[in-house]
């Protein structure tokens, strides 16, 4: 026997309250974790998705900047639309390589939204030159064609060579290519030829935006300012769209932290009240370890010893509920998360399972300070005496 | 070597109870050799629990003079007595205080671990025959009687090879018969050298001893 086996058969006597005090720890450490996780993998994805996107310069109609963010990143719709003519204006202006019109559209099948991208082909497939397709890609002019993304292929059941009754009037539309994953939204659209799209939505002579890249980098700024000259049009670079969706994450990001901190706290004292109505109820026991030659450092050895055992456990099971059920808690977060990036923004992080650990363990002992010094300081005596008037 | 193990003089417990003195004990003095089985007797209230606490050095006296086995303890420091507790003194209570979840030989082996003892088997195995519990060493408290349990906390207020074994009230929870047993238990090991205290209202238990001293609103009478 030592004193970690005393302290580990001290808290066996209380289970029910002891399990529960190890739960606290455990949620706190567990949403914690989650939270950290969450935090580097999201804007590791993000900017990963945004470089993904090969485009440099949005050329979006004049509106909200958040809409334009959301546009790119989710593929969602705006109720504007650039005239397709604006496209030869583009093209004019110094340093722009591919100026491509894309026309996005939303559509709600079995109550789930599906996103058409009406695209220039020959033109796409250049911006998105890691773009790997099973089947093929449909040319510019053809029509009744279809090419989707891989998640939404293997979440509708679909295969290449398959007909799809497609859009508002249900028109059937082949499946003549699959693309590859790309982990990124991609992998969730319809992509139909720009004129076809067009046609499907009424929406002739019309386009979403118009997706730009450059020849040079550096030269991106000047781009954007020669676009915004052209009436109706405002640019929106993906830089701009990282820095502006960070903003929101942080604040959101603010209040998730401050809503731990809160919760840490509450479940901090909680242990110390635990630990105190503990030592309160074991004053007798106490004084009679003193009586038989424990000093007040022993005993208060043998609370802290308690404590750090209950935090170690609940460190330990905190964190292992947090990975095992981090895809549940991905799912949930990536509800409430504005502009969530495709791709898994959870992953095991020994470094922040490290820190958490820790700091269930800091907890623990920042908890026992003061239980362990009142009952170290208990006059055997009393303690004994406390017993008998009972 | 000095043949008194324990000395006290005039030893005195006062509490304040608003504006009143209240004294436990008064101007208590005695001495004990070496090798004695000492009974201290009287009503509850008498003080006797108050004597026997500031024999065992858990408690101060307001004044008064204790010397154990020649030392001076009565105006030692809280650190100084855990020692002086650890080397001199056993204690047996009345509620016994063993820990539930703790088996027999752990409970016993517990004051070892507190005075921070390397080699502790040899210790408890031994203790153990001696309360007579060697097929009950891996019992837990609940499976015992209430005399084995006695028994268990005499093991453990013995197994630190105390000077004196002080006892509050040791067959208080206990039938006669059972009663009867500790007492034979208390006579072997006095008769095996161990100086021995006990605070009792059990007359019987009082007559198996040496000597006898009565209390009575906190002093000491006979």
């Amino acid at each position: 026997m030592n004193y970690f086996t005393l302290a580990w058969k001290n808290l066996l006597r209380r289970q029910g309250r002891t399990s529960l005090t190890v739960l606290g720890i455990a949620i706190a450490i567990a949403v914690l974790f989650s939270l950290l996780s969450f935090n580097s993998g999201y804007e590791k994805q993000l900017t990963n998705e945004l470089n993904n996107l090969g485009i440099h310069i949005l050329a979006v109609p004049k509106g909200c900047p958040y809409e334009a963010a959301s546009l790119i990143i989710h593929g969602g719709v705006i109720p504007k639309y650039l005239a397709e003519t604006d496209v030869g204006e583009v093209k004019k202006i110094a340093h722009v390589e591919i100026a491509s019109p894309v026309l996005l559209q939303q559509f709600y099948k079995d109550g789930t939204p599906h996103i058409v991208y009406g695209i220039k082909a020959s033109e796409m497939t250049r911006l998105k030159s890691w773009w790997k397709v099973e089947g093929r890609f449909f040319s510019d002019d053809e029509s009744g064609v279809m090419v989707i993304g891989r998640e939404l292929a293997e979440k509708e059941k679909l295969k290449v060579g398959d007909i799809l009754p497609f859009g508002p009037a249900q028109t059937p539309f082949t499946i003549v290519g699959i693309l590859e994953r790309t982990d990124s939204q991609d992998d969730n659209f319809h992509f139909l030829p720009l004129e076809v799209a067009q046609e499907l939505f009424q929406k002739q002579g019309q386009v979403t935006a118009i997706a730009i890249k450059v020849t040079d980098v550096s030269k991106i700024f000047d781009v954007a300012t020669k676009l915004e000259e052209i009436p109706d049009i405002q640019a929106v670079t993906t830089s701009q769209i990282l820095g502006t969706i960070m903003n929101i994450v942080g604040s959101v990001r603010t209040l998730l932290f401050s809503v731990i901190i809160v919760a840490v706290v509450i479940s901090a004292v909680g242990i110390t009240n635990t630990l105190l109505m503990s030592v309160g109820e074991r004053v007798s026991e106490f004084g009679m370890m003193k009586a038989i030659g424990a000093s007040g450092t022993d005993i208060a050895k043998l609370v802290i010893l308690e404590t750090l055992l209950i935090s170690i456990v609940g460190g330990v099971l905190g964190l292992t509920v947090a990975t095992a059920g981090s895809s549940v808690i991905e799912e949930f977060v990536k509800k409430v998360i504005p502009y969530a990036p495709a791709g898994k923004l959870l992953s095991f992080q020994p470094q922040f399972a490290g820190l958490c650990f820790l700091f269930s363990l800091v907890i623990g002992i920042v908890c026992a300070i003061y239980p362990a010094a009142k009952s170290s300081r208990l006059s055997p005596l009393e303690a004994i005496r406390s017993y008998i008037n009972e | 070597m000095n043949d008194k193990i324990l000395v006290a003089n005039k030893l005195t417990k006062m509490y304040r109870r608003g504006n009143e003195k209240v004294f436990a004990l008064y101007d208590a003095s005695l001495s004990v050799p070496r090798g004695e089985f000492l009974a201290i007797v009287g009503p509850s209230g008498s003080g006797k629990t108050t004597l026997l606490n500031l024999l065992g050095c858990l408690d101060k006296p307001t004044w008064g003079n204790l010397e154990l086995d020649g030392i001076e303890v009565s105006r030692l420091k809280e650190g100084e007595l855990v020692k002086v507790r650890r080397k001199y003194i056993g204690f047996v209570f009345q509620q016994f205080f063993l820990l539930p979840t703790l088996t027999v030989k752990e409970n016993i082996e517990l004051p070892l671990l507190f005075s921070g003892k390397k080699s502790r088997e040899e210790a408890v195995k031994e203790v153990i025959d001696i309360v007579g519990l060697s097929n009950r060493a891996s019992h837990l408290p609940h499976q015992l009687s209430g005399g084995e349990m006695q028994r268990v906390a005499i093991g453990r207020a013995l197994v630190n090879s105390p000077k004196i074994l002080l006892a509050d009230e040791p067959t208080g929870n206990l039938d006669s018969v059972t009663a009867a047993a500790i007492y034979q238990l208390f006579q072997k090991l006095n008769q095996e050298g161990l100086t021995i205290i006990v605070v009792t209202h059990n007359l019987e238990l009082a007559n198996c001893a040496h000597r006898v001293i009565s209390l009575k609103d906190g002093r000491v009478f006979r």
